[in-house]
């Protein structure tokens, strides 16, 4: 009997709470209705009450198109979209400038730059599949029975349709450049590319983070800029194999000698030869460009952190890249014979440019004083007058060799021979 | 916010649907079509939980298809302005942290987390105040208050704060 009477009292129970469940479905559907209504021909009053709020806030930047500091929906959309952080985010530029000034004063204190980093040509070199060569068809065999120098550095992303070197030297440079460097990915590929690229490169999401920028984020149009990166530009540096990329920002550039593994990648580039993977070659691991760059991003970290006098705030990385560039060649005048045409101004030649920039003195006239002519022939007036005269005759690559190494270079690797079918 | 509301949707059905399962049929068309989407008017459509009836069928000219005014039942959840709400963070960078309410997509800026809580960088990116009692951090489980929402067709953004009393971490994965 007791039983039958609790389950009774129990089956009330509930009822009753079955009832005010239903009570407050109700209330919440007329409550719904209420605020639906208040949306829609409330607008006025609401924006009334906006006003008040607005006038006080500066709306830093928005999220979903809603200031995210006042929680206001912005009609006007101003400042840059960071979607490379998250999709329908912006900041305006106060708070952009305000997020560089906190985050520096914390980074010097950690003793980190920012480094930006291009992908293609510089981390790694990617080609298409229905772009390899019969010679390169032995990178198509499965993993296990890769040559050893190629496992874990060489990638088929069948989904994409790709393959994928890295650099050599890659995993070190990472590793050892994320130790004084905030790192950021740089690419002029799409989303899916620059975010798988990263994958490959930081399986363990160690060094990037979300800072992976591509195509997708930039402001402008073939352009790669620093207004989506959030670090003071006097901090900044960059490695990218497209000067042409970084119009505004060349003084923050360490340009990259461009990294061809495949065949396809040469061809694009106009170089018709033997690719190093049908050469079953590869780039030399510890003289090659990615060690060469380490090495100089190290003397530069040092030189800024503990070279250089005055408040770290005011030091400049873009000053020490000048100066540190201004070392490589001084000591060294230079004469070009027969390459500037007589048409052009000397000094605005890029080869000009480029021997002032390492530090040499350039002369269109050769003295005593001169150490090196650049010529493509060896049968020049110059040229011989180089020889004759004991001076170094370098071809114009020792130049460029000079330039992407950021050290002299051996002059006898840079010959030049004497062009027979030559015409005056 | 969640309510249980009914709402009414024509249904189109292909002839193949017709027969016995006609009602089944409509039914998991309906369940397909509306949950997981949004509405600006409604919010974000949870789960279909029941069908209050089925009007009479309309044969549309020409294609042979058949609507069905359909009344049905469902939870909705929609953010409201001043709500407080609980959430999972799912990234933490600079200029504050996003988080996740079931489809809701929340971004709490910095200015709006406690003075006291600073930026930390790193591979677990945080926020931390200085004796390191409280850490919010990827995975972190936060009360959060809104403060404003948009609702897209297929997606709810918020804007949050934690700046304010009994806000902020409510579990810490850390600790876990
Ligand atoms: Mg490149
Ligand atoms: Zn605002």
């Amino acid at each position: 009997m007791k039983e039958i009477k609790q389950l009774m009292t129990m089956a009330v129970m509930l009822k009753v709470r079955a009832g005010v469940i239903k009570r407050r479905k109700v209330e919440n559907l007329e409550s719904l209705e209420e605020t639906v209504a208040s949306t829609s021909q409330g607008l006025s009053e609401e924006k009334s009450e906006a006003t008040a709020i607005e006038d006080m806030c500066a709306h830093p930047g928005s999220f979903g198109d809603m200031c995210f500091l006042c929680g206001q929906r912005l009609i006007e959309q101003s400042g840059v979209t960071f979607g490379y952080i998250h999709k329908g985010l912006r900041l305006n530029n106060d708070e952009i400038d305000r997020l560089r000034n906190t985050d520096i004063k914390k980074s010097l204190n950690n003793k980190k730059l920012y480094l930006v980093l291009d992908l293609d040509h510089t981390l790694l070199n990617s080609t298409q599949l229905n772009h390899m060569t019969a010679e390169e068809e032995y990178l198509m065999s499965p993993p296990d029975s890769l040559p050893d120098v190629l496992k874990g550095s060489l990638f088929r992303l069948d989904f994409m349709r790709m393959m994928t070197k890295l650099r050599p030297f890659i995993k070190t440079f990472l590793k050892e450049a994320s130790e004084i460097f905030e790192m950021y990915v740089y690419t002029m590929g799409d989303r899916a590319y620059a975010l798988e690229m990263a994958k490959l490169l930081d399986p363990k999401k160690e060094y990037f983070g979300d800072r992976v920028i591509s195509r997708d984020d930039g402001t402008q149009k073939h352009q790669k800029g620093l207004d989506i990166v959030l670090g003071q530009e006097s901090a900044v540096l960059i490695l990218d194999d497209t000067e042409n990329a970084w119009i505004k920002h060349k003084d923050n550039l360490i340009l990259m000698e461009r990294y061809h593994f495949f065949r396809s990648s040469c061809a694009q580039f106009g170089f018709n030869c033997e690719s190093l993977s049908e050469l079953k070659s590869d780039e030399c691991e510890p003289e090659g460009a990615l060690a060469n760059v380490l090495d100089l991003l190290k003397r530069i970290h040092k030189i800024f952190f503990y070279e250089l006098e005055g408040n770290l705030i005011d030091r400049d990385v873009r000053q020490v890249l000048k100066t540190v560039r201004k070392e490589v060649l001084k000591g060294c005048k230079v004469v070009f014979s027969r390459i500037i045409p007589s048409k052009v101004q000397a000094d605005s030649h890029h080869l000009w440019k480029m021997a002032e920039q390492l530090g040499a003195i350039c002369s269109t006239e050769v003295d005593s004083s001169v150490t090196h002519v650049v010529a493509l022939d060896a049968g020049t007036e110059k040229s011989r007058w180089a020889v004759k005269q004991n001076k170094f005759l370098v071809h114009p690559l020792w130049l460029e060799a000079v330039n992407y190494m950021w050290r002299k270079q051996p002059e006898e690797k840079f010959p030049v021979t004497e062009t027979k079918s030559k015409t005056l | 916010m969640f309510f249980h509301i009914v709402l009414e949707r024509n249904m189109q059905l292909h002839p193949r649907h017709f027969g016995r399962n006609l009602r089944e049929n409509l039914v998991a068309k309906l369940m397909k079509d509306v949950e997981g989407t949004c509405s600006g008017q409604h919010g974000f459509v949870v789960a279909i939980t029941g069908i209050e009836n089925i009007g009479k069928g309309l044969i549309r000219d020409g294609t042979g298809f058949v609507s069905f005014p359909v009344k049905y039942q469902c939870v909705v959840f929609r953010p409201f302005k001043g709500e407080i709400l609980e959430a999972v963070v799912t990234m933490v960078n600079k200029m504050g942290f996003f988080a996740e309410a079931g489809p809701v997509q929340i971004f709490v800026s910095n200015h709006l987390i406690p003075d006291d809580m600073e930026f930390q960088s790193g591979d677990m990116p945080n926020y931390t105040t200085s004796d390191g009692s409280v850490k919010i951090q990827k995975d972190s489980e936060v009360r959060l208050k809104i403060i404003g929402t948009r609702v897209d067709a297929t997606e709810i953004f918020c804007i949050g704060t934690i700046k304010d009393d009994f806000l902020g971490v409510i579990n810490d994965p850390a600790s876990v």
